[in-house]
């Protein structure tokens, strides 16, 4: 400590540069939790003198800093620490006095940082193109996304209306943001709650000192030893709202005096919940770091985590089967096996990152850091899959009174004593068909002999996306003067994913056919272009029979390449401090198909067009490329690049005002740029980068327990891309849509606050996050054919023409907004600690929430219907968005920590979330996309009805901790 | 912290042991088979006809009313589709059942038990069928196509040995087509022998037939119209195939195989749809779908056999063998026999091959 103190005056000294005075003065104290005065080990701890950054010092273990060779004059200190909002001091040195400030107080963020990263149930979105990853980070410095990130989760709040690919997450300086989807990964540590604990976190388009980061904020977290809290810590945890039990344990060696340090966490989440059958955890995860410092300039760490496990996944219904069955968390995915309760969906991992990170810092004016970061392992998804036999899903359309019975005579379903008999099986929650009959599906398998041995017809696959992802990020740190900062570094990322499908159960049979039963369906006389695998079928002259455990239907790399390069420079003049930053980049991707598919042969081995049965099987695309499946696609790549421009200006009393413009063009995801991958090599027509521009302004205030922050922003982004897959029933087959030219608009205002009262111990909190996020282009869609690639005339590059708005009846134009997530979400609570007790309670307000629309209903040939003709009604009927109702909820926590003998730390933390015990909260959802066509009258189509999912009712969870 | 230790083995305690199932054995264990029903018949098929005779279309009251069948119709190759056949000493019964695949849970050979009550009994075009009643008014019965529905009339009993199919003469099938609805052939697994291609002078005013397809111009508007249907009926319009599958009808479509066909009042090259400015033949082809086919045989006496193959058979798009079409001017097509289940359709034989090997040829 005193080394690295000295260090940075000395530091200090050459690179003012300006005499050879010597200073005395400095200044001391204790970082002291606010709640409990207990003192708080690790904080760090920044000096300023007006915005240029004098020095950076982190508490012991008594939680005493020194910071000493200061020159006389007034400084700004800012002081973070896990768990804990930021604060600010003001500091006055003079006559070379080591002033003592005594206890700086921290006053405690959300106490419910225990919390799972996934802290909610997963949905099962396969090819819905929805996403459903909420984007607040637990525990954060800042007042609003730490109040935020607690209260709001549970109903999938995003911050700003952002996707979660906005959000850029580091690991030890490395981007860890999914290669192909773009996702931000927290599930990869989820269950190491310690070791993650420590975080680094600027909002909205402020730079970092990782990356320039994009317009939601860049978090870092450092996982290396020495980030993790000193000593042993054991937790128990219960929850009733996503499993029973979690166990963790945790060491940190703190510094050593040998220059080592390690630490490790283990955790075990298992069991099932309250609220949805059939989820259950069986969950594990590891960590372990090791650190030395081999002296002041030169550090070296590893770090090995992973979170191997599995748990069931839950799925959306509509609201007729809720209703039904009278509950909203109906879980459509389980069903009864002899007895016992099986998940279809069941999410298994075991992704393991293994870093390798080193630090150089020769001198307090300049560090770098190099990191290299390999994740790998196994990433799959289990969900039922047939072939010649009938939907097994319980909840599948055709089994729904709606089916044989509407009140709407257009309809024509009037068969209401079919109705009644689907409406029994609901009513009475009959196990054999309102959930999966797992019985049944054995049965079928077992009884289907063929060939002397039983083809399965039902049985259980898993989705794998396999990563290697092996990247390298370099970073420094520079500030020849006091008053100038360059930061820059430079990344790359080689990324291969491997999507295939396994057989993970056969289900009591045998063998299963490795076929495609949608091209089956139109190609029934072509055996060649039903196979899955064209190669085996020619070589065998018969279909593939598939086995557990072997590959099969389809399977490609995705293959991505980036790098970027990035360089900031940060000027401080007075109280002001401006920072201009910019990155240059290339983002290059493609698929390599491993299999060859029947429906898209392409070329054979030598360039030339395949010939099955003297037919030429091969087909073109409009501009007469070979359709396939097998080998490289083209590559796709982009030029990306981004600037920014922060300005900063803070005042005495720990003000600051502060806003940040930033201008990004980035690459679309693989995810999003081909028509079908598990099918063909294709890329989506007219791929261009996503273009944003940002802007915010802020005003903060973090000092002697004040904490406030308010926040304007305005952000567009433009020319985005998504692609589904989907069953169309206008097309009667399976099609893929692309959408280009998506545009958005994200305003808005954030406001957080956390304020002590006169009443001792008692003090006001809340969080205000109101915008409109609407969508500001009708995009460009374009339609094929899954069976052959083919164009669908009429919705293929053509416009949306209904997407951004439609106009109502009355002349009234209504938009569209952005869905899934509150764009009003208001919480006011209160916090009262003493004695080591806390109390918070919150109330909570959410409005403005829209359900995820399907492109189809907003084209010209929904709203025409059969007679092709579009009336005002149908407009509106087919476009509307659906608006959800808003919700209260309740919450409350307590809390309560012993020490024992100083040594020991003894607590616990009980949160009850929504007391009220409001099970109609609707958290997210989305439009079928597929009509309903066959009316009497022939004028209008009608639409599916949409798919929800719930918050779930009132739960608690109760964390008991021991600390040594 | 001694009361935060309750709480949680309370909380733990609370917890079922259904959900701890997952966690720790993962396994579920294997399944035992349907076990095989065994209900005590009330009523023969043949009775079950003959209350359809007696009182035309009719809800059955009686709640114990059970028949007893085997099974004698297999729809793998989804040319049989949603029905179900059952057969015993008394003729044969099409159960509705609205599902595909329906040899998954129905096995050849399996008695089956329907338990009749609440369900109807009733006819399509002279082929008697048990469902449920059709609120609509369309049809006489309706299918039953819920599987609580199903599993509560229609009870799976032990497996047995398939029904062998019965030769059938053309002097039965005359037969049978006079007694109409309560013949017991109808809907039997039979084989017809001696069957030549063509149809001269059918039961009705068709001169000589060879396929008889029907398209419909847009499937949303109205499918009774006769402005909206086209038939392709008599010559064979270059149809080489038992069916046709969506692909295989654009290219006979493409290849201009339907261009002499066309609605009551519009030609294939006559614009259909004035708004959209569509001809009959765009629309038809912007709307395509797998097509259901019928090829017309006759037998040495001359009575015409329709054998129609839906269209999404997975043998649709096969072709019939050249010779069993042979010269259609010189009618001298090779004689074949074929096996599949024998119905009624308004006076005339049909036949649903059980797949593409039911047909040989005889030489």
């Amino acid at each position: 400590m005193i080394k690295k103190l000295t260090l940075a005056a000395v530091a200090l000294l050459l690179s003012l540069g300006l005499s050879a005075q010597t200073y005395t003065g400095g200044v001391r104290g204790t970082v002291v939790s606010r709640t409990d005065r207990a003192p708080v080990p690790g904080a760090v701890l920044v000096l300023y003198q007006g915005t240029a950054e004098v020095a950076t010092v982190t508490s012991g273990d008594d939680g005493r800093f020194l910071i000493e060779d200061l020159d006389n004059g007034i400084y700004d200190l800012v002081i973070q620490a896990p768990d804990y909002l930021e604060t600010r001091v003001n500091v006055t040195v003079n006559d070379g006095y080591v002033k003592n400030m005594f206890n700086l107080s921290l006053t405690r963020g959300a106490v419910v940082s225990e919390v799972d990263v996934d802290n909610l149930v997963e949905f099962d979105m396969d090819d819905t193109g929805y996403g459903d990853s909420p984007t607040v980070l637990f525990g954060q410095n800042d007042v609003f996304n730490n109040m935020a990130g607690y209260n709001f989760s549970a109903v999938r709040y995003r911050v700003r209306g952002y996707s979660s690919e906005s959000q850029d997450v580091y690991l030890a300086g490395v981007k860890m943001n999914d290669a192909i989807t773009g996702y931000s990964p927290f599930s990869l540590w989820s269950g190491l709650n310690e070791a993650t604990r420590t975080k680094y976190t600027v909002n909205g388009a402020e730079i970092s000192d990782y990356g320039i980061g994009g317009y939601n904020g860049l978090t870092n977290l450092p996982v290396n030893a020495l980030s993790v809290r000193k000593g042993w810590r054991g937790s128990v945890l219960t929850n009733s709202q996503l499993y029973r039990l979690r166990l963790m344990l945790t060491y940190a060696s703190g510094p050593r005096d040998d220059g080592w340090s390690y630490a490790f966490n283990v955790s075990a989440r298992l069991g099932g919940n309250d609220w949805v059958k059939g989820v259950y955890y069986r969950s594990f995860a590891y960590y372990a770091a090791v650190e030395k410092q081999f002296n002041d300039a030169h550090k070296i760490g590893a770090v090995i985590m992973g979170t191997p496990g599995e748990r069931g996944a839950a799925n959306s219904s509509t609201q007729e089967v809720y209703d039904l069955i009278g509950d909203n968390m109906y879980n459509s995915n389980w069903g009864y096996q002899n007895g016992k309760v099986r998940n279809a969906r069941v999410r298994k991992t075991h992704e393991p990152i293994a870093i390798l990170k080193y630090d150089f810092t020769p001198s307090h004016a300049f560090n770098a850091a190099a990191t290299v970061l390999y994740r790998f392992g196994k990433n799959g998804y289990t969900a039922l899959d047939w072939y010649d036999a009938q939907d097994p899903r319980p909840d599948y359309y055709r089994n729904l009174p709606s089916y044989y019975f509407m009140e709407e005579d257009d309809y024509n379903r009037l068969n209401g004593m079919k109705a009644a008999w689907a409406e029994e099986v609901w009513r009475k929650d009959l196990p054999q068909y309102a959930h999966i009959d797992w019985d049944r599906l054995y049965a079928v398998n077992k009884m289907n002999v063929e060939d002397g041995a039983r083809r399965s017809k039902y049985a259980v696959q898993e989705r794998r996306t396999d990563q290697q992802d092996l990247n390298f990020a370099f970073n420094f740190k520079w500030r020849p003067v006091r008053t100038f900062t360059l930061t820059g570094g430079a990344d790359a990322k080689v990324n291969r994913t491997e999507y295939y499908q396994r057989m993970d159960d056969l289900l009591g049979g045998d063998y299963f056919y490795n076929m495609d039963s949608f091209a089956e369906r139109d190609y029934a006389a072509f055996p060649y272009m039903t196979q899955n695998d064209l190669d085996y079928w020619l070589a065998n002259g018969r279909v593939q029979k598939i086995h557990v455990g072997d590959k099969y239907g389809y399977d490609y790399y995705a293959n991505v390449r980036k790098w970027n390069g990035w360089l900031s420079g940060k000027l401080n003049i007075g109280n002001f401090e401006m920072a201009v930053g910019g990155r240059v980049g290339q983002t290059a991707f493609w698929r390599h198909g491993l299999n060859r598919k029947g429906l898209f042969p392409g070329l054979d081995k030598d360039g030339k067009p395949m010939v099955i049965d003297g037919r030429v099987v091969t087909t073109y695309d409009e501009n007469g490329e070979p359709i396939t499946s097998y080998g490289k696609s083209k590559v796709a790549r982009f030029l990306t690049y981004a600037g920014k421009v922060n300005l900063n200006y803070v005042l005495p009393g720990g003000h600051r005002f502060y806003a940040n413009a930033g201008y990004f063009n980035d690459a679309p995801n693989f995810s999003q740029s081909f028509m079908s991958p598990r099918t063909r090599n294709q890329l989506a027509p007219e791929l261009t980068t996503v273009k944003t521009l940002t802007g915010d302004i802020n005003y903060q205030v973090s000092s002697n327990g004040y904490n406030f922050r308010i926040t304007g922003y305005y952000t567009d982004i433009m020319d985005q891309a998504k692609v589904m897959s989907f069953y169309d029933d206008s097309q009667n087959s399976f099609t893929n849509f692309a959408l280009t030219g998506i545009d958005e608009r994200h305003v808005g205002m954030e406001m957080g606050w956390k304020i002590p009262t006169d009443i001792p111990n008692l003090a006001l909190q809340g969080v205000i996050g109101y915008g409109e996020y609407y969508y500001t282009s009708n995009p460009k869609m374009y339609q094929t054919i899954d069976n052959n690639a083919s164009i669908v005339e009429g919705t293929y590059g053509v416009t949306v023409p209904y997407w951004k708005s439609h106009p109502e009846p009355d002349g009234t134009i209504a938009r569209h907004y952005v869905e899934s997530t509150p764009q009003l979400a208001v919480s006011l609570g209160l916090n009262w600690n003493w004695n080591y007790w806390f109390v918070d309670a919150d109330i909570d307000y959410f409005g403005h929430s829209y359900l995820s629309m399907n492109p189809l209903y907003r084209t010209d040939y929904a709203t025409a219907g059969p007679d092709k003709e579009v009336t005002p009604f149908e407009v509106s009927y087919m476009c509307s968005q659906e608006k959800f109702d808003p919700s209260w909820l309740l919450n409350l926590s307590v809390g309560k920590s012993w020490y024992i003998q100083r040594k020991y730390q003894l607590g616990f933390s009980l949160n009850a979330k929504n007391l009220l015990n409001n099970t109609w909260v609707k958290t997210g959802g989305y439009e079928q996309t597929r009509i309903v066509k066959n009316t009497v009258a022939k004028q209008m189509f009608y639409r599916f009805d949409s798919k929800y999912f719930y918050m779930s009712g009132f739960n608690y969870m109760l964390n008991i901790y021991f600390r040594f | 912290m001694k009361r935060a230790l309750v709480i949680l083995a309370a909380a733990l305690a609370l917890a079922s042991c259904e959900e701890w199932e997952p966690v720790f054995t993962l396994k579920n264990g294997d399944v035992d088979m349907y076990k095989a029903a065994e209900l005590t018949p009330t009523a023969t098929i043949a009775e079950l006809k003959a209350l359809y005779a007696k009182h035309g279309v009719l809800k059955i009251q009686d709640d114990d009313m059970v028949i007893k069948g085997k099974v004698i119709s297999d729809d793998h190759s989804g040319n049989i589709y949603r029905e179900l056949y059952i057969q015993d000493e008394t003729g044969v019964i099409s159960v509705k059942i609205g599902l595909s695949s329906l040899y998954s849970d129905y096995k050849l050979g399996q008695t089956i038990y329907v338990r009749c009550g609440g369900l109807t009994i009733g006819q399509y075009n002279g082929m008697p069928q048990l469902g449920v009643e059709d609120q609509t008014g369309e049809y006489e019965t309706a299918y039953l196509d819920n599987r609580y529905l199903i599993d509560a009339h229609v009870i799976r009993g032990a497996f047995g040995d398939p029904v062998p199919p019965l030769s059938v003469t053309e002097a039965q099938l005359q037969e049978a087509l006079k007694e109409g609805y309560t013949n017991p052939l109808w809907g039997q697994l039979v084989t017809i022998t001696d069957l030549r291609y063509g149809a001269a002078g059918s039961y009705a005013s068709d001169h000589f037939k060879r396929i008889f397809i029907l398209l419909y111009v847009d499937p949303y508007k109205d499918k009774k119209s006769s402005t909206n249907r086209v038939f392709c009926s008599s010559e064979t319009y270059g149809v080489t195939t038992w069916a046709m599958s969506k692909n295989k009808f654009l290219e006979y479509l493409d290849a201009g195989c339907f261009d002499r066909c066309g609605t009551s009042d519009k030609g294939m090259d006559d614009v259909f749809d004035e708004m959209t400015g569509l001809t009959v033949k765009e629309s038809i082809r912007a709307n395509a779908t797998a097509v259901t086919t019928s090829h017309y045989f006759h037998l040495p006496q001359g009575l015409p056999v329709q054998i129609r193959t839906s269209g999404f058979a997975k043998f649709a798009d096969t072709e019939i063998d050249p010779d069993v079409i042979g010269d259609l001017n010189a009618q001298d097509g090779v004689p074949i026999s074929a096996t599949g289940i024998v119905t009624v359709y308004s006076g005339a034989v049909q036949l649903a091959l059980v797949d593409e090997n039911s047909v040989k040829i005889l030489k």
